[in-house]
């Protein structure tokens, strides 16, 4: 008989793994075409201002792969500490940085350690104070209470787990704290293929 | 994710569409229309406890 938590376990386990494969793809090959849009022609699109995207680090802008702009609506203040779930090559959590400024924090969160170490080595060219931490957006490794605002950028639609997300990101949040948060979302239930298929999960 | 925001204790939960998403490749495009996939903005407030 199958286990169905085992078998979930097991997907997610494959799904991880093709998230940080497709993503660091997309790092490392950033001129290599995908199934989304992605770099400098996706954010100006999304409506990034050009000075954000000729002030960033190329690498950073060049792996961008988001689904639109959360910085449209964060009303981000300095002096604000920011959580960028799934914060990539570290574009997002770059311009958050310059927005709150030196008396703000911003902190990042990925699956894949090679990716923070590049979002903190993009963010260190350009002079913006970013942590990057490794971890799971299910299991967000940082306490109650200690964020004002978590942004994010086609991200949590990669999870199994939606529910546990959104649970984390209220319990990090401050009473008063926002998201500010672009996604995919789906009117239908995608079909069993779909959703056993890591590759089209992670797209 | 509306829903799943306003069950966990999230208030003036707001979405709009994002109007320029798309897929590069058609197929997948097609593929995601015939699905109703979106790309979406959404915000949403944790609530401060009333203070009187």
């Amino acid at each position: 008989m199958t286990d169905p938590a085992g078998v979930q376990a097991s997907l997610e386990l494959t799904l991880k793994d093709e998230i940080v494969r497709m993503y660091q793809e997309v790092a490392n090959n950033p001129t290599g075409e995908f199934h989304f849009f992605h770099g400098r022609d996706a954010a100006q699109l999304f409506g990034y201002a050009p000075e954000w995207l000729d002030r960033a680090p190329a690498g950073a802008v060049a792996s961008f792969a988001g689904v639109g702009n959360p910085h449209e609506r964060s009303n981000l203040q300095p002096g604000e500490t920011v959580l960028d779930l799934g914060s990539g090559a570290g574009l997002d959590a770059i311009i958050a940085s310059w927005r709150v400024g030196p008396t703000g924090r911003v902190v990042g969160i990925d699956l894949n350690p090679t990716m923070c170490l590049k979002a903190q080595a993009n963010a260190a060219a350009s002079g913006a104070k970013m942590e990057c931490q490794e971890g799971r957006m299910e299991e967000i490794p940082l306490p109650d209470a200690s964020v004002d605002v978590v942004i994010s950028n086609g991200v949590i639609n990669l999870s199994f787990r939606k529910r546990r997300v959104v649970e984390e990101m209220f319990r990090v949040l401050r009473p008063g704290g926002r998201i500010s948060i672009t996604d995919i979302v789906s009117a239908k239930q995608l079909s069993q293929s779909i959703v056993n298929d890591p590759k089209l999960w992670a797209s | 994710m509306f829903r799943l925001l306003e069950e966990t204790g999230f208030s003036r939960v707001r979405s709009a569409v994002v109007p320029r998403f798309r897929f590069r490749k058609e197929s997948t495009q097609n593929s995601a229309e015939a699905y109703g996939v979106k790309a979406v903005m959404m915000t949403a407030l944790k609530p401060a406890p009333d203070v009187n």
